[in-house]
């Protein structure tokens, strides 16, 4: 709706403009932009494109909030079911890449790295773990980071204190005991939010951390029913699971929800949990207490038992081009693009909402430099970029997630005992490896 | 010039020509394309056009270990299982409600109000709500419960429990509205009959099982109708309690259909159970309507 009488406004407006005015017709960059988060987007994403013109005057740029990642997809699948592709810039899931490769006409972006002088350079200065969900098997890089997270380990310093402990667990073995050491009658130890969203997200780091990711760089291949993923699956369960169950006993059975996680931690219901990079800015806001923050801790794999394994999430910028863009048009869009995911604006964007930001030059600048100074958490998030993994994607990503989160979800709540997890591991990969065969 | 008498018989036709017409663009038309598009498969790049596969489409729905069956019968499982519970509660609570708040009580302008609001309560705002009260570590109902020194319950985290909750929102969110459909009923029943009933020497139970509920009848047919109808296309709470999680318990038909939107390449498979939730929900209008406007022209002749 917005979106629309945005575009409306924006059409009379030209419309009006005596047309000796403008003596070269400008450019219009339609750029869509869901936001995950709140705070002031909206007016953060027209003073980003306001700056963006004034300094390249022809060029329009047309920022339309649209909504959800999911709503954002979904516009753009029916301009093009439509065969009317509006959208030149959009920021996108970084894991919706094979789903565009297959039915939307998005550019990669190397095309337009190649050319630069210092393509190397300019390349390298973004978070490798980032650039993981943009690349294909052949390296070619297909969209940029723009607002990327990941989940953090949060911990009430105070309460770990008063338990003797001084630093935030490691492993999974110091999270599992310091967790028991801290669960009372009306507080979890540990909140592990997997019951009501998507357990996908947090099954990978598990999935990583005991020793085989979800996926690598095949979008053909999925690595759900395998011994590793069954162990990550089990600690898991038991998180939840009473200590007479055979469990540890620091959480709700089945895990906590998403939404409602954050708030138990800061009321002091929950004495760890795991959420998102993106929940530090409320979490800090609401605690009256000392919030650590820290890496997801290790699990068994590697040869020092140091398996890190925290996924990615968030959006990156695609550019689209249907066939009908100009030389120029195409020019505009990029350097749109390269504007968005310049240190400069990193630096704003990445303090201002939460997310990380994508170029490690970003950090030096301000006002992220002075607030990783004044708040030290804000630089965990950074720091894990450094044993972080791809997130999930693949042909028919969504598809396949319907199938990983109903199949995850049937044992972490115990809908199905630990015992049925094997053949219910094995359902769901073969259905996966079904919708895949024609891609291999 | 037209004749008065064409002008005559063109008038009520032109007055519903603007329905007419809106009535076929939005959903004449979208239902043919969804019952055609429900036989076809998309192709693999969206550019190519779309292969006919007859009734594959229903047959795969109807498949346990196809990736998509394999959920779609539990979730019409669960629809059926949400509509008729909170049929079965919601509708005789609301005769209840009405029942009391028919009599002069003490603030009943207040009463009315409490049964009233959740009806104008933003779907998705109330259901929010009721997601911090079922909350494991920090909701109402678990606070409550474990004061008085009970074992809290993770109402939307467990399997057995979570359609129950969903259940209970969606009757905390309907009585209120179906009973004042029976209180417009209520003020509709003569007094002279329950008069009638006082002479005769019948008790408050029977006045109410043989007049009171007989009497009601069409009301009651007409709340069922709407209450199955409104169970069917259930949605809104789900994206606020917990997404049809875990395993699926919560889920409903509308919800997973909405779910598989994202994905071009089951526009097939959507649109099938499209076809197939419509085709329930017109069963019961149907229904509704040979029992329901049919007895309605016999008791205006009668």
């Amino acid at each position: 709706m917005l979106k629309q009488f945005a575009r409306w406004l924006f059409l009379s407006l030209l419309l009006l403009a005596p047309t000796t005015f403008a003596q070269t017709e400008p450019i219009v960059i339609d750029f869509y932009y869901p936001t995950a988060v709140e705070g002031p987007i909206t007016e953060a994403m027209q003073r980003y494109a306001d700056d963006f013109m004034a300094a390249n005057p022809g060029i329009v740029i047309n920022p339309i909030y649209s909504g959800s990642y999911t709503q954002t997809r979904e516009t753009i699948l029916t301009e093009i079911n439509a065969d009317a592709v509006i959208v030149d810039v959009a920021v996108m899931l970084a894991t919706d890449l094979y789903s565009f490769i297959e039915n939307a006409p998005i550019v990669p972006v190397q095309d337009f790295i190649d050319p630069l002088e210092n393509a190397e350079d300019y390349t390298a200065d973004f978070f490798p773990a980032m650039l993981a969900n943009s690349q294909d098997m052949e390296g070619v890089i297909w969209s940029l980071p723009f607002q990327r997270s990941t989940p953090l380990l949060y911990y009430n310093a105070d309460l770990l204190r008063e338990a003797g402990y001084e630093e935030a667990p490691q492993n999974n073995e110091e999270l599992i005991e310091i967790a028991q050491a801290l669960t009372t009658e009306d507080r979890a130890g540990f909140l592990l939010p997997v019951a009501g969203a998507f357990p996908i997200w947090l099954y990978q780091s598990f999935a990583a951390a005991y020793g085989q990711p979800l996926v690598d760089a095949d979008p053909t291949q999925v690595y759900f029913n395998t011994p590793e993923s069954l162990a990550a699956i089990e600690f898991m369960t038991k998180i939840g699971l009473s200590q007479a169950e055979g469990g540890f006993g620091v959480g709700p059975l089945g895990g906590s929800a998403w939404g409602d996680t954050p708030a138990a931690f800061t009321s002091g219901a929950a004495a760890m949990i795991y959420h998102t990079s993106g929940s530090l800015t409320q979490i800090l806001k609401d605690a009256e207490f000392e919030v650590g923050v820290s890496f997801l801790p290790s699990g068994p794999a590697g040869d020092d038992g140091t398996g890190y394994g925290a996924p990615m999430g968030g959006g990156n910028l695609y550019l689209f081009n249907d066939g009908s863009k100009s030389e120029a048009e195409l020019a505009a869009m990029w350097a749109w693009v390269m504007y968005l995911t310049s240190p400069e604006v990193q630096a704003d964007w990445g303090a201002l909402s939460g997310y990380i930001a994508v170029r490690q030059s970003a950090w030096e600048l301000d006002p992220l430099k002075t607030l990783t100074e004044e708040t030290p958490q804000y630089a965990i998030p950074r720091d894990q970029m450094a044993v972080a993994v791809k997130e999930f994607d693949a042909y028919r990503s969504i598809d396949i997630q319907n199938i990983i989160n109903p199949a995850l979800s049937r044992i972490l709540s115990t809908d199905a005992p630990l015992s049925e997890a094997p053949a219910i591991l094995e359902e769901a990969q073969a259905q996966i490896d079904a919708l895949l065969a024609e891609y291999r | 010039m037209l004749s008065h008498r064409l002008w005559t018989r063109l008038t009520p036709y032109l007055l519903i020509a603007p329905t007419l017409l809106l009535v076929l663009v939005f959903t004449l038309l979208p239902a043919t394309r969804t019952l055609y598009d429900s036989l076809y498969q998309p192709a693999r790049r969206a550019i190519e056009p779309s292969v006919f596969i007859g009734l594959q489409n229903y047959a795969d729905l109807f498949d346990l270990t196809h990736y998509l069956g394999g959920r779609f019968l539990p979730i019409l499982q669960n629809t059926v299982i949400f509509v008729f519970v909170s049929l079965v509660v919601a509708v005789p609570l609301a005769l209840g409600f009405a029942l009391l708040l028919n009599r002069q009580i003490r603030a009943l302008g207040f009463w009315r109000f409490s049964l009233i609001y959740p009806m104008l309560l933003p779907l998705i705002g109330a259901a929010s709500i009721w997601a911090f009260l079922y909350s494991d570590s920090i909701g109402l109902i678990n606070t409550v419960i474990r004061s008085l020194g009970g074992q809290g319950q993770n109402w939307l985290g467990n399997p057995n429990l979570v359609l129950g909750s969903v259940i209970v929102v969606n009757i905390w969110k309907q009585a209120g509205y179906y009973s004042l459909f029976y209180l417009a009923g209520l003020q509709n029943i003569s007094r002279d009959i329950y008069e009638a009933a006082d002479l005769d020497g019948a008790n408050a139970g029977q006045k109410l099982l043989w007049i009171t509920v007989p009497l009601l009848r069409r009301t009651t047919l007409f709340i069922v109708v709407i209450a199955i109808t409104f169970g069917f296309q259930t949605v809104e709470q789900l994206a606020a309690l917990g997404l049809g999680n875990p395993a699926d318990r919560s889920n409903l038909l509308l919800w997973f259909i909405f779910q598989n939107i994202s994905e071009r390449r089951n526009w097939g498979y959507v649109n099938a159970m499209t076809v197939i939730l419509v085709s329930i929900l017109l069963l019961f209008t149907v229904a509704n309507f040979l029992i329901f406007e049919r007895r309605g022209v016999e008791d205006e002749r009668a």
